[in-house]
Formats: structure tokens, C-alpha cells, sequence
């Protein structure tokens, strides 16, 4: 199985690389290109003689696209936070305590996760409207625990349990509380997985489509997402500012994923796989 | 509370090991307690009141249906707002030319309105909305609004209407004014609106509904049925040391990080009927007679849908397989291939039952995504054209914020909520403990 792969082998991932970046690349290609190239007979030429950023000024001058990217961070950011504080407790007691109704209270987080965003939705959007909530930052914070949270305690919990329990034992008959270990001794070792949980709910934060398109409604409050969906008029789509706004967002994320792909793997499969 | 019934229950033979335990677990729930207040309060709160809001005729855009109320109610602003103009009204016609139909509707309306004032509880709001509404200030729903008993309710509903017929059949003075204020006081009364489970009768015969539910089934099955399949072999044939494997892991996760929403108005690019690169593409190789046709077609949209979908996740699928497939200790196969076993019967032999707890964990997950799929549609169709791409999630939302029909939007979300319930019990019946294996980390 572990023979060293031949040249086909390396022509098709240069085809298959090619194949899932192609969008991307168009996309690319499409954004430096001047209006009228992207109609007509010129639509389907991938370069440009007249490579232009108009799009992407406009982006930024026409549209309040660098309002939504700040509501996207801030949302994202106070998601994430306050989440995998809130879980890593949980977690923490899930993976190392004993006590009664542990299997229930997992199996009731693992099927959170699989609720369906919609079957909160009209409760959630009611309260949040009487508590004069919608349109502002708190009203997508406390819904985002919905995705947010069960998804922390889940990947926090796998992360608390690789970590060796000799190290706990120890600090323990050391003479520390429960706390003091999990401070002292816990809390750093565990910083990469909390780390990893933290990139992965951020992404899905920054992603979540449904609350943010019917709870933050007013363009203030608006998220990247939604802004950028709703960039399409009644009758005409705006391709060029719509492809230079995909690849502002785009290209964080694809730093963000080059720069932790070997966590955020983990973090991807560390629910899936048992070892 | 579950500590003390449980030590209590059950008198511990080893008292030593009982007070080492006993902190640990009442630390064990205040650490939990956050958590689990916050999962209730925020997803299983909303999902049982969902339910309940599928049983009321609850519709935002309308005052009088845009809450849940059991019994009979009556608006207090409403009703002062027009029973004494009502009654002057009628009293200053009678002094112009009395009729023996005025006298009795006056005598009518006012023994109701005696009897209203006679319950306690409605006596005090009673006066309370009425020194606001002479002051010109606000009143709020809360005080406005009280329960009244259902005969009463009925009488003034009916006694409203009647007075109503009546007063148009009579020769009035200021006609307008008098019948537009017997109007206003036929909707004083609020009935319940609950219905029990009407919305889900009237949507299990709707066709839209089905339509819906079986353009959801295609999409979950077709899209999670080429993603396992393809993504398979992906993590099969890439599952070397080989060079360049972190340029591939990032290449992989790139379509899983980008928001769907924004690769969904990406590829409504790339499938645009006049300028669309892929379209030009699938039609140059003959998978559509026209360009045009992927988007404007209930078949083409449903294939754009499903591709992209494919685009989008397969890698992802393909990790998690490539996880799986990377904890087989590759001496099984050394010895398989010893005894003269062929690939195929290595991987059906060995990779697939090996694979079996990932392959169903990420098959679960998959399903489920695509069943609740609702941002890449409404994005790259809107559900069109002619409904062919609708889901139940896109139809659920529809009803709930374009029609302001929570009640309706609500059943829907509560028939999800079910699918999706069914769907993981399946999984997990075959995945049996696998999933909750609980027990501290080997």
C-alpha cells in the first residue's frame, strides 16, 4: 500500500487540485477584469489585456462591505470566546469527572449538534424581536451558542482525553484541588486542542447563513455572508464587484487554512475517528 | 439536586471512598451547569416551543394572531377606544329620533359592559387603560390585554355583530361614524388561537409540502451518494506518503471554509446562461443542450445544486476517510497480501469493516448537512424555478419571513426536526455505542 507513488499519481493530484481550485481561480481571474470583458465574446477568455481593481474599490466605495466584515469579526470573534471558555468546563468535567448522567449529558450535546437551525429559528427570532435584540451584535451571539457550543464541548472533550491522566493524578495527590489542576495542569496542555476548537468555531460562526439573514436585517448589522449574497439586485448581479468581494473573503480564510491545515484536520477528525 | 437523591438513595458501604467522590461530583455539575443551562435555553427551549407554536394560527402581520393565547381575550385599549363613543353616539340619536332598536342596543352593550366590569381583575385594567387613554399615553400590550370567560367573550362578539346589522338598517343621523365604531368593536374580542395540529394535516396533503420533502430527499441522497463515493476513492488513492500533502490538506479544507453563501454566488457565476464558464463548459461536452438550461430547467437546477454540493463537500468527505483509512495498521495488509489476497478482497475484507465506525460517523454528518440544506439553495436558486429546487428548510423559512406565518413555518420546521431525528437514529442503531464510548482517554 505504501509504494512510492508514480508519475499518474501526481498528474491526477495536479487534476484534482486543479478541478476544486478552478472556481477559485475564475473567480480570481473575473475580479481584475474590466466591466464590459465580463460579457459578451470576451466572457470566456480567462485573461485580461486590461487588468483593473475597480471592482474591488468599488466593493469598498459602493458598498458598506467593510461594515460587514467588522460585524463578521466582532460576532465571530465574541462567539468563539465566550463558547470555549463556557465549554472547556464542561468538557473538562465530561472527560476526567465521575458522575451520574455523563452518557446522557454527551448524548444530548451530540444531538444538538444535529438539531436542525431551522426548528429554532421562529422561537429564538420572537424572543430576540420582544427583547429588542434584533440588529445588534448580541442578537447573533446568543443564537451562534447554539452551532457554537455543543461543537466546542465535543472537540474538547476528545482533546482532554489524549492528554495523559498521570499528570493530573499527580497534581492531585500533590494536594491541588480540582480547579488548581485543571489551571495549572490541564488548562496548557490543552492549549493547542482549545486552539484548534477556537479556528473551527470561528469558522463556523463567520459562516452561519440563516440567523444572520433573518435576525440582523438592517445593513448596519449585517455579516459577510449575507451582505455578499444580497449584493444581487432585482434585475442585475453586479459579477465584478461580486467576484473581487468573494475573494476578499476568501483569501483570509485561505491564509487561516494554510496556516493551520494540520490542526484544523485534527479538529475535523477528531470527532470521526477512533483510535 | 441529583447528588443528594443519589447518595441518599443508596447507603455507601465505603464511606472513605464516598467523601473523595462526593466533591468531584458536585464540582463535576457546577462545571457543567453553564453549559447545559445554555444548550437548554438556547436549542432545546426554542425546539419544544416550535413545536408549540405549530399548534396556533400564529401570523406576525396580524395584531390579533400575533400571539399564542389559549383562552378568550379582550384588547381593553380597543374596547374603550370605541364603547363610549359607541354609546354617546347611540345616545345622541336617540335624542334626534328615538327608536325603540336604539334603546335596546344601548341597553344591550351596556349591561356587557357592566358585567365586564363586575370581574375584578378586569374591573382594574379596566379603569387603568382608561386614565391612559384619557391622558393620551400608551398602553401596553400587557395591561390592555385580559382573559375574559368564553360566554361573555362570545356574547359581546356576537352582540357587536348584531348591533352592527342593525344599526346599518336604521335611518341615522351620523350612520358613518356609529356603524364604523359597532365595527371596531367586533374585533375587541380575541379567540384562541390554537388548532391543535391542523397545520400538520394541512400540510401532510399539500403537494407543495411533498414536493418539497422529496426534493429534499433527492438532493440529500444523490449529492451524499456521489460525495461518499468519489470522496472514497480520493482518500484511497491519496492515502501515500507522498510529496506535497499539505499543500493538498489545505487545497481540501478551502471549498469546506469558504461560506456556502459565498460559494453559491460563485458558482450562480459560473453557471450563468450567457456568461457563465462552466455552463459554456457542461455545454460544450453535451451534459445540457443549452447553456441557459441549468438554471432556468427544474432538472438543470436541481443538477447545478447537487454539483456544487459535490464540489463543495466531497473533499471534506475525503478527509475524514483519509482519517480513518490512516489508523489501519498497514501490517494487515502486508499479511493479507502474503496469503495471496487480491486489492479488492484487501479492501473489502479489510478497509471497508475497518472503515466502518468513520465511513457511518461521516456518512451521519453528511446526511444530515444536506438535509437541513438551506443557504446554498436559497443563494444559487431561491428554490426555483417553479419550486423544483425547494426545500423543506427554504420552505419553512419562506412561510415564517416572507409570509410572516409562523404557525405554518413552525409545523414545518417541527417536520424537520423529526426527519432529521429519524435519520440520526438510523446511524446510530448501527453505529451502536460507538459514538458515546465515554470512559477517560486510553
Amino acid at each position: 500500500m505504501n509504494k512510492k507513488p508514480g508519475i499518474l499519481f501526481y498528474v491526477f493530484l495536479a487534476v484534482f487540485v486543479f478541478v476544486v481550485m478552478f472556481p477559485f481561480l475564475w473567480i480570481l481571474l473575473a475580479s481584475i477584469k474590466p466591466a464590459t470583458e465580463l460579457f459578451g465574446e470576451k466572457a470566456f477568455t480567462p485573461l485580461t489585456d486590461n487588468p483593473t481593481f475597480k471592482n474591488y474599490i468599488s466593493v469598498f466605495v459602493d458598498y458598506p462591505f467593510l461594515t460587514y466584515l467588522k460585524n463578521s469579526f466582532i460576532v465571530s470573534i465574541s462567539t468563539t470566546l465566550y463558547t470555549v471558555f463556557v465549554a472547556s468546563f464542561a468538557a473538562y468535567a465530561i472527560a476526567r469527572l465521575q458522575f451520574k448522567g455523563k452518557t446522557v449529558i454527551l448524548g444530548l450535546v451530540l444531538s444538538v449538534t444535529m438539531f436542525p437551525q431551522i426548528a429554532t429559528i421562529s422561537p429564538i427570532y420572537i424572543i430576540l424581536k420582544n427583547l429588542g435584540l434584533t440588529n445588534s451584535y448580541l442578537g447573533l451571539i446568543i443564537p451562534y451558542t447554539t452551532i457554537a457550543l455543543p461543537l466546542s464541548i465535543w472537540l474538547l472533550v476528545t482533546f482532554f482525553r489524549k492528554i495523559p491522566f498521570e499528570l493530573e493524578e499527580a497534581a492531585r495527590m500533590d494536594g491541588a484541588t480540582i480547579m488548581q489542576t485543571f489551571w495549572r495542569v490541564i488548562f496548557p496542555l490543552a492549549a493547542p486542542g482549545l486552539f484548534t476548537t477556537a479556528i473551527l468555531v470561528f469558522i463556523a460562526a463567520w459562516n452561519e447563513f440563516l440567523f444572520a439573514l433573518t435576525i440582523n436585517t438592517d445593513v448596519a448589522y449585517k455579516t459577510v455572508p449575507v451582505g455578499i449574497a444580497l449584493f444581487q439586485g432585482q434585475f442585475t448581479i453586479p459579477w465584478g464587484e461580486i467576484s473581487a468581494a468573494t475573494v476578499v473573503v476568501t483569501v483570509p480564510l485561505v491564509i487561516l487554512v494554510l496556516l493551520f491545515q494540520r490542526r484544523i484536520v485534527s479538529g475535523l477528525t477528531s470527532g470521526s475517528v477512533k483510535e | 439536586m441529583e447528588t443528594k437523591t443519589s447518595t441518599s438513595a443508596h447507603v455507601p458501604k465505603d464511606t472513605k471512598r464516598k467523601k473523595k467522590k462526593n466533591p468531584e461530583r458536585l464540582m463535576a455539575y457546577s462545571l457543567i451547569a453553564p453549559s447545559l443551562i445554555l444548550i437548554l435555553a438556547i436549542a432545546i427551549w426554542p425546539v419544544l416551543q416550535s413545536f408549540y407554536f405549530s399548534m396556533f394560527d400564529l401570523k406576525l402581520s396580524d395584531p390579533s394572531k400575533s400571539e399564542t393565547h389559549l383562552g378568550y381575550e379582550i384588547d381593553l385599549s380597543r374596547y374603550l377606544d370605541n364603547y363610549p363613543f359607541l354609546i354617546s353616539g347611540i345616545d345622541s340619536e336617540i335624542k334626534e329620533n328615538p327608536q325603540p332598536e336604539l334603546t335596546a342596543i344601548k341597553e344591550d352593550l351596556e349591561s356587557l359592559d357592566k358585567q365586564l366590569q363586575d370581574n375584578p381583575k378586569v374591573k382594574e385594567n379596566y379603569d387603568l387603560v382608561n386614565d391612559k387613554l384619557l391622558n393620551f399615553e400608551k398602553v401596553d400590550e400587557g395591561t390592555a390585554v385580559v382573559e375574559i370567560d368564553k360566554k361573555l367573550a362570545l356574547e359581546i362578539s356576537s352582540k357587536a355583530q348584531e348591533a352592527e346589522a342593525t344599526l346599518k338598517d336604521l335611518e341615522l343621523k351620523d350612520e358613518k361614524k356609529i356603524t364604523g365604531l359597532a365595527d371596531g368593536l367586533k374585533d375587541v374580542i380575541r379567540q384562541p388561537n390554537f388548532i391543535g395540529f391542523k397545520h400538520y394535516s394541512d400540510q401532510l396533503t399539500d403537494a407543495r409540502m411533498w414536493k418539497a420533502l422529496s426534493n429534499t430527499l433527492v438532493f440529500t441522497v444523490l449529492s451524499v451518494g456521489f460525495e461518499l463515493v468519489i470522496g472514497l476513492a480520493i482518500a484511497l488513492l491519496i492515502n501515500k506518503a507522498f510529496f506535497g500533502r499539505g499543500l493538498i490538506r489545505a487545497t481540501i479544507l478551502i471549498p469546506w471554509a469558504i461560506p456556502t453563501a459565498v460559494s453559491a454566488l460563485m458558482w450562480k457565476f459560473l453557471y450563468d446562461g450567457q456568461n457563465g464558464v462552466i455552463a459554456k463548459m457542461f455545454e460544450e461536452v453535451g451534459i445540457v443542450n443549452k447553456m441557459a438550461y441549468l438554471l432556468t430547467t427544474d432538472t438543470g437546477a436541481m443538477f447545478s445544486v447537487i454539483f456544487t454540493d459535490v464540489w463543495k463537500t466531497t473533499p471534506y468527505m475525503a478527509l475524514l476517510l483519509l482519517a480513518g483509512l490512516q489508523t489501519i495498521p498497514g501490517s494487515l495488509y502486508e499479511a493479507a497480501s502474503i496469503d495471496g489476497a487480491s486489492k479488492w478482497k484487501q479492501f473489502t475484507r479489510i478497509t471497508l469493516p475497518l472503515l466502518k465506525s468513520s465511513l457511518l460517523v461521516a456518512l451521519l454528518f453528511r446526511t444530515l448537512d444536506a438535509f437541513r440544506v438551506f443557504d446554498l439553495i436559497f443563494v444559487l436558486t431561491g428554490g426555483g424555478p417553479a419550486n423544483s429546487t425547494e426545500t423543506i428548510s427554504l420552505l419553512a423559512y419562506k412561510y415564517m419571513f416572507n409570509q410572516q406565518n409562523f404557525g405554518t413555518g413552525s409545523a414545518l420546521s417541527v417536520i424537520v426536526f423529526i426527519c432529521v431525528a429519524i435519520i440520526s437514529m438510523i446511524f446510530i442503531r448501527f453505529l451502536g455505542r460507538d459514538l458515546l464510548n465515554d470512559g477517560p482517554g486510553k
